[in-house]
């Protein structure tokens, strides 16, 4: 049975406890924009005295509202998002280069040149169609060259941004291990642990926007984090993540053990989401892609110009002259090729003639030249359809992509508004805890007037 | 659910930016009129505008071809109309000559004249254009006839290409107007009416007018294979003109934007981005901090 001074005590404790839900509560308030803040409730107990009901209340700490399956799939959606945005923002640049409708293409060389033979035709004999014919075939290679080195550019850009973000990832990975370890320390000690988790949780949102990021709670408090199907991060231990090329010049990402002292390991066949995924597959498929294709169109349609220009005669009865110099292969043609050093500077060298009898007024080569824009080239298209379905195929890419961003940028907010369904801060709720732990205090407040004015009313009586 | 301020903020943010771009994309596409800026706006359409500029740009190759070699071809008819009307003036002198009542310093008048007009035809048969000399074939830096007449040219014709069909030939051969690959020597007919009108050869005289004759008919020829090319021309220009307008045409349907289709899709977003304002308003002032 309680006495009046047990209850005071109980008003103390309550007045406790109602403090500790006001105080959670002003956290939550505070918090209720910082990033990665989770909503914390406090933990009240009735307080037990041995076997005996005291009626009193503790507060015996506080929770974290927490899903760690909506965690793993905002991960994952973030890792995704992240992925298709960085691949869509390299792409943008590709369909810049190749963007006729802007002026910036491939096309006005193509037609440029082919306009050149035509106007030749019409007057083989003059100097000007013929300086006319070098300056297009010049402006043809020059955009080439222009086109290839931006890509060649973009390549190398996007190395030393994996290389960078490579880095990045092994910065937050170590910063995750060392809070691995301050929340194993802080939790064996009884100590609340929270702020350092949502620390942890924002590196780790941090994380899966730079590659695809699975973790593992254990029952100490630390998580195991997998990045590309390796371990980043278990316990106080790291892993680094580098990026190097593959002879054949793709992406290669390593897994190395921290210091180096342990073996490394190939993961680049795992690596799934993030900006290091999008950064690898606009880089190696990509670009490679377009570049490879580029260089084919550039390389098939030099030699077709080629082999008609040498079959031609110049003006001083030369044959067998390339117009281009472009190498024997398809690989890094259009950075390669140049105008030929048999013709550079040598309008005479324009082989329009197709018979050295034909001297100087034939122009049956020049026909024939300007027919071979109209040729198949090895793809069974001829030049100008080819270059169109490139256009085509990267805006196809392009367009496609910005859906998927768009897709994956849904699916992000959805997997995003059921995490903060969880653990956002809701200021209704917030106003509606503040109401009820300042009435349970204001109540234990009473009740502490209460027993007082009956403990005054005992004394005056048993003093009388 | 539990609404929280951050998804509540969140919402608010996606939906406005979400119709901010449709207005902004909306509102570029109304006021350039280009609704393919760049390939992915729409793939198919940036593929068929690539090809369609490719064609266009062809077309308007062979339309300058062909403003470039109009020039020529008209001066090589004008000159084979002159040179008819010389042979014309031949013919009349020839039958003049074979007139009995004439004397012989009257003939020998006449074969001056004549002398002079052979002069004229050689400087017609090696007019200039602006490829170089019209009926020497491929070899326009050389005079098409010495002054005896002799052909210095070939027989090679300037061919171009004016449409996709195979190339054209453009030039008329000098050989075949003027000199015997046309069936009639003419310079050395009209040698053979000054000798004959010189020495008062009444019956070479008369052998001259059927030459002569048979002259004429080759250089009428020769005009009229020159009228068809001209005529070729105009008919290539008056197809590849057409051909110019429906690949702009098409070029314009597939790039541009319906003026009236945009301008209703910027009206319709903008009233969509007033409306998601308003709302955002409610929404965020249904939070504000006077509940505390």
């Amino acid at each position: 049975m309680s006495s009046l001074s047990q209850l005071l005590y109980t008003a103390r404790d309550s007045l406790t406890a109602q403090s500790y839900g006001l105080s959670v509560t002003g956290q939550n308030i505070t918090n209720v924009n910082t990033p990665g803040y989770v909503k914390r409730d406090p933990l009240l107990e009735t307080l037990a005295l041995g076997t005996a009901t005291t009626g009193s209340v503790t507060a015996t700490g506080l929770r974290r509202a927490t899903d760690v399956y909506i965690e793993r799939r905002e991960l994952s959606a973030r890792g995704s998002a992240a992925a298709a945005s960085e691949q869509d923002k390299q792409l943008a640049s590709v369909e810049a280069l190749f963007n006729d409708l802007g002026a910036t293409g491939m096309g006005q060389a193509i037609d440029g040149l082919f306009s050149s033979f035509s106007a030749l035709a019409a007057n083989p004999n003059d100097p000007t169609s013929r300086g006319a014919v070098l300056g297009a075939a010049s402006a043809f290679a020059d955009r080439a060259n222009s086109i290839a080195n931006s890509l060649t550019d973009s390549k190398n850009e996007l190395l030393k941004q994996a290389q960078e973000t490579a880095a990045e990832i092994n910065k937050r990975a170590q910063s995750i291990a060392q809070l691995n370890q301050r929340i194993v320390q802080a939790e064996t000690q009884g100590e609340d642990a929270a702020d350092l988790k949502d620390q942890r949780n924002n590196l780790l949102l941090g994380l899966s926007e730079l590659v695809d990021v699975r973790t593992i709670p254990d029952n100490k408090g630390s998580i195991i984090v997998q990045a590309s199907g390796t371990t980043l991060v278990e316990g106080t231990e790291a892993r680094s993540l580098s990026v190097d090329l593959h002879a054949d010049g793709s992406l290669k990402l390593m897994s190395t053990s921290v210091g180096g002292a342990g073996s490394s390991t190939e993961v680049t066949q795992f690596l799934t989401g993030g900006k290091l995924a999008g950064i690898k597959e606009a880089r190696d498929v990509d670009l490679f892609d377009v570049s490879s294709r580029f260089d084919k169109l550039v390389f098939d349609v030099a030699n077709a110009v080629n082999t008609q220009h040498a079959a031609g005669f110049g003006q001083d009865g030369v044959t067998g002259r390339n117009l281009f110099d472009v190498g024997g292969v398809p690989t890094d043609a259009a950075r390669n090729i140049r105008l030929g050093a048999a013709v550079a500077g040598n309008p005479a060298a324009v082989a329009a003639a197709s018979d050295a009898l034909t001297l100087p007024g034939g122009s049956g080569n020049a026909v024939a030249l300007a027919d071979v824009f109209n040729t198949p080239l090895s793809g069974g298209r001829n030049a100008a359809e080819t270059y169109g379905d490139i256009v085509g195929s990267i805006g196809q890419k392009k367009s496609a992509l910005a859906q998927s961003v768009e897709t994956q940028q849904a699916i992000k907010e959805q997997v995003q508004a059921m995490r903060e369904a969880v653990s956002g801060v809701s200021l209704d709720e917030e106003m509606v805890s503040l109401t009820k732990y300042q009435r349970a205090y204001e109540a234990a407040g009473r009740v502490l007037a209460t027993v007082d004015e009956l403990m005054q009313d005992l004394i005056n009586r048993v003093g009388r | 659910m539990r609404v929280t301020e951050g998804m509540k903020y969140s919402q608010v943010l996606s939906n406005l930016a979400n119709i901010t771009s449709q207005h902004a994309k909306a509102a570029q596409e109304a006021s350039t009129g280009v609704r393919v800026g760049k390939p992915s706006d729409d793939p198919i359409a940036a593929a068929e505008l690539a090809r369609l500029s490719a064609s266009s740009s062809q077309t308007k190759a062979h339309l300058s071809t062909i403003d470039a070699v109009r020039g020529d071809a008209e001066l090589t008819e004008s000159t084979l109309s002159d040179a008819s009307d010389v042979m014309a003036r031949l013919k009349e002198i020839a039958l003049q000559g074979a007139n009995g009542e004439l004397t012989a310093e009257d003939r020998k008048t006449l074969g001056i004249e004549v002398a002079g007009l052979k002069d004229t035809l050689l400087k017609l048969g090696n007019v200039r254009g602006t490829r170089g000399y019209l009926f020497s074939g491929s070899q326009v830096t050389t005079a098409a006839f010495d002054p005896a007449g002799a052909f210095q040219g070939d027989d090679t014709a300037h061919v171009v290409q004016i449409g996709n069909s195979t190339p054209t030939a453009v030039s008329t051969s000098g050989a075949e107007a003027f000199v015997v690959a046309g069936g009639r020597d003419i310079f050395a007919d009209v040698q053979s009416l000054a000798t004959a009108l010189s020495t008062d050869n009444i019956a070479a005289i008369r052998q001259s007018i059927d030459d002569v004759g048979a002259s004429q008919t080759q250089l009428v020829n020769a005009r009229a294979r020159s009228g068809l090319v001209l005529s070729k021309l105009d008919t290539s220009q008056s197809v590849l003109s057409s051909l110019d307008t429906e690949q702009q045409k098409r070029a314009q349907t597939e790039g541009a934007a319906d003026p009236y289709e945009s301008y209703t899709r910027v009206t319709s977003l903008g009233q969509s981005l007033e409306r998601a304002i308003a709302v955002s308003k409610q929404i965020l002032d249904l939070g504000g901090s006077n509940r505390f």
